[in-house]
């Protein structure tokens, strides 16, 4: 940024004739002729107001860097802080008093929500288990899976498979679905685990690919694209159906009226106590040496083998245990559609993922679960949009990594107090 | 035989296309080290403009081929260049000391918009643009033949040439010797007097413009294209550029050619249903065995 | 700070939930892919549905109250489908739903319209599954993939006199089952394929694969699928210097397919089954001019959108807007819509199949074969 002081009106213009240039070229052609079969129609006034939105921003932007809080603005994007904050050693969080609330609101919450509030708020706790998954790889130990949605499709699948082959149910593939995710990330993670980031990412790609092209091509097997029925979960064998294969139904042994709603209520609450535990665990485990290890690989891997830490091992757990919260989040969304197939699984939903990882700031778990409810809850919110939703939530994504780069939330550390009375 | 030897041409041109999506990749991932998720979708862009291109020229009544085919050429080169570089200033360039990651999503959030934003603007039909030019060449051999289309050798033809273009600017050029400074080391690059902002822009502008190559290539060959079609080829480009070494300029073409002849081969002589299954497992096999890809330099690591 | 982003999101959500509840009129919901690679069936089964809703509301409405349509997007998608069944039955409070378009997107919606008694019309989805799952409330307009594919396969045996025949699909549900119900019809005539391959949904190049149709010597390429694929198929076939019949199914009925073909002599003889000419009924004569007239043709399932909401009209007119009964009704009686007369069998399948062999000629357009 320059020295002197004020505003500089003739250079803010020359930047808008230059904006205005470049959206002519680059919009000018894609808006302004539509094609149509071999021929076209021309649309010039739509590109007129691109043009002169483009370089009305351009001019308003330009005017604000060169003013103080503009400057401030610029000066803070510049600066690279650290991405954690400490807090001093008797820091009491407010989340203290902010968890019982959220949990108890949690807990009441389906029995107010309506129906369609209600299933958009079990796919955003669905993300908010994918995103603690992913975070413990990404997040915590720094390796860019870009194929975690295969986990989820092995969850998701294994309920459903398990169900029609095996005859079992929600509550018994609720863990042999963690357990098979878990194995797959491990044998996954074995040979990989010596690559390097990006060669990571692209072979973690093209596993979640062959997961979802397995899939789709064995058809003897899966039903291929036409999908499998997954079944829903039971209350000690009371389903929550209209009419019970066997035995009684939910609401007519509690004789109640039936209610379609009952079944998501009851999904919610199971998906919600499951949330809570994972996150428990994972705040455990941050805080116990394995956790640790973790970051410490992230941050710098020379230096932790030099230490002797087992990077093979530290970072083989990460994978298996990211996978098997992946596959916990498959059965629940299985169980919610009532049916799968191999389009949910495709890479866009492991971008997704990431996505909410990154957004909601590396290794926070308060900014997973918050960006996990944004990115769910904000498609929905834009349908009224329609035919902009997608669009928006590009925009979103490119617009909030630039305003805050590091995430929503920053993670944040207890500090320690030095002991007193040690012998120096 | 013959239906081998036809196997192979057909994975040669689909594989000379990855190769030139690829460059992208590899040039951009070379200079800043990130994946450029909106590439495929800027090669998309490209198909469109070609079409454009192509309406507007016979809309104006020119019917010459070479003068269509040079005229659609240097039109989507130059818009597409600038779909290049307006990406990397708007999406990349706050972003520039951000970790990597968040440039991803960054990138991951732009080819939404471009996707969404052609599809907006052009409506969501599969478009197509008329034959231009047909005819082939045909060997027999045996009993049977193997033919190659003239468009087929043209694809060929230009993805070499475009290949041969950009390696002399890269080698000989004061450009191409500022990218591979700034390649090397970007601070000390600037030290010694180097825009490397500008650098790095006009790495995406050529990136994009080797897109744009292939997207008016394929687009003449195949003739049709919607919003969607960035997004497989895209995949498969990065995969090819990996296959090949990330970085790397003959590694992504050769990475390219590999990855057509294998698909081609496999779906030919196998399966067509597991050809993507084949593919990606073979990038995981080579890159188990050969962690940087075929012509990357390996890492080296001290412990 | 955490702490009021939380509270914004339950607050935005409740919002969400609240914006859609005060609406007094019919509200029936369209759903299809009005985003994403499909939107253009999409804006058909919309513009269907718009016409059909504003021409009987000008007649006075369903039961003098006036239809409302919500539009419902499912991008073709399953996850969004649920999401956007659950919405427009809780929300919306919708009545009835025109749509979906996808079958794999119509299969999971179904059961949330079963459970919660609102009647569904699909115009387009022709999976069999759809309607053999026995829900009482599901109809659809369309035919069956397999009825396609019987008439599809006694045409390629009977009338071609077929051998060789190589069956393509793309993998998904659609042209997966067309494929599939064409290939047991075609075995059970005693004729076996002697290539069966899926494509990728998606790509361009199927060079690989035609060579492959090549080297196997077909004389007939049946193709389960859209007309994405179709069109770069057939033009990809041509070019290699292949001269087998082409035969699709209702997936390539768009103009589309021309143009994505690259010129019309590569559709030239290519062979498609298709219901009876939409616009070909003398019923629906007066609104398939005005279609025209007001600048849009009506392609591929505009016409079928529009007798689906006449359907939907039509059962909840008899019932005074009880959409269970509605579907109890439409199981009994035949309805008179633009496509002549409707009637329904107990699964809620069209009691008569109108699938006929189409023609593509060297100008682009197709017409009816006379068999």
């Amino acid at each position: 940024m320059s020295q002197e002081t004020g505003i500089n009106i003739a250079s803010s213009i020359k930047d808008t004739i230059i904006a205005g240039l470049l959206a002519l070229i680059v919009f000018g052609p894609v808006v302004g002729i539509l094609l149509d079969g071999y021929g076209f129609e021309t649309r010039f006034d739509d590109v007129a107001w691109i043009v002169a939105i483009v370089m009305a921003g351009r001019f308003a932007i330009s005017v604000f860097v060169q003013t103080e809080a503009g400057k401030k603005f610029i000066y803070r994007q510049l600066i690279k802080e650290d991405g954690v904050t400490v807090t001093a050693p008797d820091y009491k969080s407010k989340m203290r008093y902010i968890i019982p609330i959220v949990i108890i609101i949690g807990l009441i919450a389906p029995f107010i929500a309506s129906k369609y509030v209600l299933t958009v708020v079990i796919l955003g706790l669905i993300y908010v288990l994918l995103g603690l998954g992913l975070n413990i790889v990404v997040g915590l130990a720094g390796l860019l899976d870009l194929g975690f949605v295969g986990f989820y499709a092995i969850g998701a699948y294994g309920l459903a498979l398990g169900y029609e082959y095996l005859g079992l149910g929600f509550w018994s593939m609720l863990p042999l679905a963690a357990i098979m995710a878990g194995v797959a990330g491990a044998i996954l993670g074995f040979p990989v685990l010596r690559m390097h980031g990006d060669y990571l990412a692209i072979v973690t790609l093209g596993f979640g690919e062959i997961i979802r092209l397995v899939l789709t091509n064995w058809t003897e097997f899966t039903h291929g694209p036409n999908g499998v029925s997954a079944p829903l979960p039971t209350l000690f064998g009371l389903e929550f159906k209209r009419r019970s294969r066997d035995g009684t139904p939910f609401h007519e042994f509690f004789g109640l009226s039936y209610d379609s709603a009952f079944k998501y209520i009851f999904i919610y609450l199971v998906l919600f106590l499951v949330v809570l535990a994972v996150l428990y665990v994972k705040h455990r485990l941050t805080r116990m040496p394995i956790g640790r290890a973790w970051e410490a690989l992230r941050e710098d891997e020379i230096a932790c083998r030099s230490l002797g830490l087992n990077h093979v091992l530290v970072k083989l757990s990460a994978f298996t245990l990211g996978a098997a919260t992946g596959g916990i989040a498959g059965v629940f969304f299985a169980t919610y559609q009532g049916f799968v197939n191999p389009s949910s699984f495709t890479f866009f939903e492991s971008a997704l993922i990431l996505a909410i990882v990154v957004l909601g700031g590396m290794g926070s778990t308060l900014g997973v679960v918050i960006a996990a409810f944004v990115l769910t809850v904000a498609p929905e919110m834009l349908r009224e949009f329609a035919d902009y939703r997608v669009l928006m939530f590009g925009i979103l994504m490119v617009v909030m990594m630039i305003w805050k780069p590091r995430g929503l939330v920053r993670v944040t550390r207890k500090g320690f107090a030095t002991r007193k009375g040690v012998v120096k | 035989m013959d239906i081998v030897l036809q196997q192979l041409v057909n994975g040669l041109t689909l594989g000379s296309v990855y190769g030139l999506i690829a460059i992208g990749y590899t040039m951009v991932y070379g200079i800043i080290g990130m994946i450029n998720f909106a590439h495929g979708d800027v090669y998309m862009v490209s198909s469109y403009l070609t079409a454009i291109a192509i309406a507007l020229f016979s809309f104006f009544g020119l019917e010459s081929f070479p003068i269509i085919i040079f005229g659609t050429l240097i039109f989507t080169i130059i818009v597409t260049g600038a779909y290049g570089w307006v990406i990397e200033r708007v999406a990349y360039r706050p972003l520039r000391n951000s970790s990597r990651l968040s440039v991803l999503i960054s990138a991951i959030g732009m080819s939404l918009i471009l996707q969404n934003y052609v599809q907006i603007s052009q409506g969501a039909r599969q478009q197509g643009i008329p034959t231009m030019l047909t005819g082939a060449i045909r060997f027999d051999i045996g009993d049977g033949f193997v033919q190659i289309t003239y468009m087929k050798l043209f694809i060929l033809f230009a993805a070499f040439l475009g290949m041969g273009v950009l390696t002399y600017i890269i080698q000989k050029t004061k450009l191409g010797r500022m990218c591979r400074a700034t390649q090397q080391d970007r601070k000390m690059a600037s030290i010694l007097g180097i825009n490397t902002d500008r650098v790095i822009s006009s790495v995406f502008v050529i990136g994009a413009a080797m897109a744009a190559l292939a997207g008016v290539l394929v687009t003449l060959d195949y003739g049709a294209f919607d919003f969607y079609v960035g997004f497989i080829i895209g995949i498969k480009a990065f995969t090819a550029a990996v296959l090949g070494g990330i970085g790397s300029l003959p590694g992504a073409m050769l990475g390219g050619v590999i990855l057509g002849l294998s698909e081609a081969l496999f779906a030919g002589l196998i399966s067509s249903d597991y050809k993507d299954v084949f593919s990606f497992s073979l990038l995981v096999i080579i890159l188990i065995f050969r962690p940087s890809g075929l012509l990357g330099k390996p890492e080296v690591e001290k412990v | 700070m955490s702490n009021t982003v939380v509270r914004k999101t339950l607050i935005s959500l409740a919002i969400a939930g609240a914006a859609f509840s005060a609406q007094a009129d019919v509200v029936i919901g369209v759903a299809g892919p009005h985003t994403g690679a499909y939107a253009a069936f999409g804006e058909q089964l919309w513009r269907g549905a718009e016409k059909a809703a504003m021409d009987i509301n000008a007649k006075g409405g369903i039961n003098g109250e006036m239809i409302k349509l919500v539009k419902a997007d499912d991008a073709c998608e399953p996850k969004q489908a649920v999401s956007i069944a659950n919405r427009l039955v809780d929300s919306d409070e919708a009545v009835a739903v025109v749509g979906h378009f996808c079958s794999s997107s119509s299969i999971p919606a179904s059961t949330i319209y079963e459970e919660a008694g609102v009647l569904m019309v699909t115009p387009a989805s022709t999976n069999p599954t759809l309607t053999e799952r026995g829900l009482p409330n599901v109809f659809r307009v369309c035919g069956r993939d397999d009825q396609q594919g019987d008439v599809a396969a006694s045409y390629i045996v009977d009338d071609l006199g077929a051998k060789r025949v190589a069956i393509l699909h793309d993998k998904d549900t659609y042209g997966k089952g067309l494929a599939d119900a064409m290939k047991a019809t075609m075995n059970s005539y005693g004729v076996d394929e002697v290539l069966y391959e899926g494509l990728t949904r998606g790509e361009k190049d199927f060079n690989a694969v035609v060579t492959k149709i090549r080297s196997v010597d077909a004389d007939v390429v049946y193709f389960g699928g859209l007309h994405s694929e179709a069109g770069p198929l057939v033009r990809q076939m041509r070019e290699q210097g292949l001269t087998a019949t082409f035969i699709s199914g209702d997936g390539i009925v768009s103009d589309e397919f021309v143009s994505v073909a690259g010129s019309p002599e590569y559709v030239d003889g290519v062979l498609m089954t298709f219901g009876a000419d939409p616009t070909s009924y003398a019923a629906g004569k007066v609104v398939v001019d005005e279609f025209r007239e007001s600048g849009v043709e009506p392609e591929g399932y505009v016409m079928y959108s529009y007798t689906a909401m006449q359907v939907v009209a039509a059962a909840l007119d008899a019932t005074e807007l009880d959409p269970i009964a509605a579907s109890d009704w439409l199981h009994e009686n035949s309805i008179e819509t633009v496509m002549g007369t409707k009637k329904f069998d107990e699964k809620g399948d069209l009691t008569i199949s109108d699938y006929v062999m189409y023609e593509w000629d060297d100008k682009g357009k197709y017409t009816m074969l006379n068999n």
